[in-house]
């Protein structure tokens, strides 16, 4: 156990690990909601950035004597993200740098001069140098306030304040952010103020960056704002979609990443953006339209169908030229055999195939293909008679009965350039 | 104040103090030179990704091996800093997910990994496992001779091969489809250069900690850039900005207690950037305000594209 859990075998143990994962979800939802449009805008490495920077601006307003979480601290930490926004122009264009060049070198240097700040005064205020990189999570419930006679820790409350700020500000603004993110320019044209709604997203993610940065610690901020939304983006197409199941995988996430940390004990910021990553590599995998199993199983099932009807089309052939069809060689050519046998297109014992109609409707359908491209490709692209057959073997599983159609008018009454019939449309 | 005259002022200065701050100043003088080159290659940021995985393998080969020599754990530290480049490598490969949010997933879910590791190791208090945090934000007192041989000697390594493919890649940095098109290869070129800027993002862990490493590779060669449009000149200078940074670094955390070194060697390096940012000729704030109160047209302004 934690140093910390360790205390928690008593009565109410149960309630403070629900706080601390109430808290955690509300800001990982917070995060997600601005990471979404961070993602869509290509800004993910300001979360990053900001992160990190607004680390001084925390550390001289707690030295200045707010405390941690308190309204004041959150404005501080705030307008430092807006300064380091800022700075980071002033040094682009001063230096004539790369935007990259610029936030390396602003936000380093803020993250530096925060760790030196606190080190410094670690001993005078209630800041310790650590939470910076990890946050404080296991902490949060044990600084509470009295709402009722329910005690409610002030980290829940201020999460909570900043999720309800956030969605009602995405709320009332969603239409002009999502035209800004898919096209500044016609948004400015179209009268839409793109500076101001550019700027409420920075401040949008700073707010959502300092929640973050009590609970998780500045570099771990970077996984909620991002990788919820880049998991959502592979799952579903439309943004508002991508919203929904952005703050979905980042409160499941939360908790699952919490629930392992207290298991295997360990820090709960770690493990959440463990598991968050996990999200993501699931996302990868399993994504319905081009994760990775779909993306394997199309192309199985391409080969196979491709296999299938080249079994079709051999003892088409064979029964045209009256010879018997070469016998299937591989095991996936037998398997393909097989199945095609057990949906009633072959008929007959082995060695003797024959085609059942529908078996022979499919076949004539592919070798009316192959033969009216070869014909296409014999007329139009002056191919010599022996370099029609490759092409031709590749198209016939890709051509539609209209575009077949749509050939055979071209090609007019030519024929196959092999001599060949060309079979009818069926 | 001269570097020596600043160690000169740490108490308890010993033969091991000198050694061990030349190890990393060598760090830091190799590091602003391979950054100049990432700089003009236009990817400032290519080691942060790798900076933020390294922790993954400290943690690893100090569980793998059970030991915590600097040799094993940066082994570790360069196999963590590959594996999340190729990981980086991989989402570009076979998802849509964009260059930034893959590069900020990277970054995040390593250093996630890193941290659950460490705490795991710390909560478990297994034996030898104190000071693993020290690669957070560096800290280069407990550095043997040794260990800051090694760093010297990797960092001299890591110099001779820029000095070796100077040409190529500032050909590459400057037109890369021009190199492309005349038979260079490019991409091998850029591996290099890549795997460079892991090297040292990796053997820079001592001095600045996982977190602040990436400024080492940023900060000074953007201060050596505002001096000069040469790439000879702007290696060597970014190469001795780096190295007064880590050496000032390194002073400054030997005389206060408790101060990680990773902090003050990004602060003296930002101390650099900001006054060259400043005063620098030609491309400095105040160059630039006096030549537009005398309306002339700059004469040095070339941008390196």
């Amino acid at each position: 156990m934690n140093p910390v859990l360790d205390g928690w075998s008593i009565d109410g143990a149960t309630a403070m690990h629900a706080w601390a994962i109430a808290t955690a979800a509300t800001v990982a939802a917070a995060c997600a909601l601005v990471g979404t449009l961070l993602v869509v805008r290509r800004m993910s490495l300001l979360g990053d950035a900001l992160g990190h920077a607004v680390l001084p601006g925390i550390a001289v307003a707690v030295l200045a004597g707010g405390r941690p979480g308190s309204p004041f601290v959150f404005a501080a930490a705030v307008a430092t993200g807006l300064l380091t926004v800022w700075l980071t122009r002033l040094v682009r264009s001063a230096g004539s740098l790369s935007d990259d060049a610029g936030t390396g070198v602003v936000f380093t240097t803020l993250f530096a001069l925060g760790v030196v700040i606190v080190t410094a005064a670690a001993s005078r205020v209630d800041l310790d140098p650590s939470c910076m990189l990890y946050g404080i999570l296991e902490l949060v419930p044990f600084d509470t306030v009295s709402i009722g006679d329910l005690e409610v820790p002030r980290g829940f409350i201020s999460a909570a304040v900043v999720l309800g700020t956030l969605t009602t500000a995405a709320i009332a603004t969603w239409k002009l952010q999502v035209f800004t993110a898919f096209d500044a320019d016609a948004a400015r044209a179209a009268g839409v103020p793109v500076a101001a709604v550019t700027g409420g997203l920075l401040a949008a993610t700073a707010l959502a960056t300092v929640a973050g940065f009590e609970v998780v610690g500045a570099v771990l901020v970077v996984a909620m704002l991002v990788v919820p939304a880049a998991a959502a983006e592979l799952l579903v197409r439309r943004l508002h979609h991508m919203v929904l199941v952005a703050v979905a995988l980042a409160v499941v996430g939360t908790c699952l990443g919490y629930l392992a940390a207290w298991r295997w004990n360990a820090s709960a910021a770690g493990m959440i953006a463990v598991v968050l990553g996990l999200e993501y590599v699931a996302a990868v995998v399993l994504a319905a339209d081009d994760g990775l199993v779909a993306r394997g199983l199309g192309r199985l099932r391409y080969a196979w169908r491709v296999l299938c009807e080249d079994r079709l089309a051999a003892v088409w052939r064979a029964e045209e030229k009256g010879t018997a069809a070469t016998a299937p060689v591989s095991l996936v050519q037998r398997l393909a055999v097989g199945w095609l046998r057990l949906t009633g297109r072959f008929v007959g014992r082995a060695g003797g195939l024959a085609l059942s109609s529908a078996g022979r409707r499919e076949a004539e359908m592919v070798v009316r293909s192959h033969r009216l491209w070869e014909a296409w490709l014999g007329q139009h692209a002056q191919l010599p008679l022996d370099h029609l057959h490759p092409p031709a073997e590749w198209v016939e599983h890709h051509l539609g009965a209209a575009m077949r159609q749509r050939i055979e008018a071209e090609v007019g009454a030519a024929g196959d350039p092999h001599g060949s019939d060309i079979p009818p449309e069926a | 104040m001269s570097p020596t005259a600043c160690l000169a002022a740490a108490p308890a200065l010993t033969h091991n103090t000198l050694v061990v701050a030349a190890g990393v100043a060598a760090v830091g003088c190799a590091a602003g030179v391979v950054g100049s080159l990432s700089l003009l290659r236009k990817r400032p940021l290519i080691g942060d990704a790798a900076a933020h995985t390294t922790l993954v393998g400290v943690a690893a080969a100090f569980l793998l091996t059970g030991r915590r020599d600097l040799p094993t754990l940066l082994t570790g530290a360069l196999v963590a800093a590959v594996a999340g480049l190729a990981a980086l490598v991989l989402v570009r490969r076979f998802t849509r997910t964009r260059d930034d949010a893959a590069t900020a997933i990277v970054i995040g879910v390593g250093f996630g990994l890193g941290i659950a590791l460490l705490s795991g190791i710390t909560a478990r208090g297994l034996p030898g496992s104190a000071g693993l945090e020290q690669f957070l934000l560096g800290h280069t007192a407990a550095l043997t001779v040794r260990d800051a041989v090694l760093l010297a000697v990797v960092s001299a390594v890591a110099v001779a091969v820029v000095l070796l493919g100077l040409k190529e890649a500032t050909l590459v940095a400057f037109d890369a489809d021009f190199a492309a098109a005349t038979g260079w290869p490019v991409g091998l070129i850029d591996q290099v250069l890549v795997t460079l800027v892991a090297v040292m993002v990796v053997v820079g862990l001592p001095a600045a900690g996982a977190v602040l490493v990436t400024a080492l590779v940023v900060i000074p060669p953007v201060a050596a850039r505002q001096w000069t449009d040469r790439v000879p000149t702007l290696l060597v200078l970014g190469g001795t900005f780096g190295l007064v940074a880590a050496i000032v670094g390194v002073a400054v955390s030997a005389v206060v207690p408790r101060m990680p070194t990773g902090p003050l060697v990004v602060l003296a390096a930002a101390t650099i950037c900001i006054v060259s940012l400043l005063i620098a000729p030609r491309r400095g704030w105040l160059a630039r305000r006096h030549q537009q109160v005398t309306l002339e047209p700059p004469p040095g302004m070339r941008r390196l594209r």
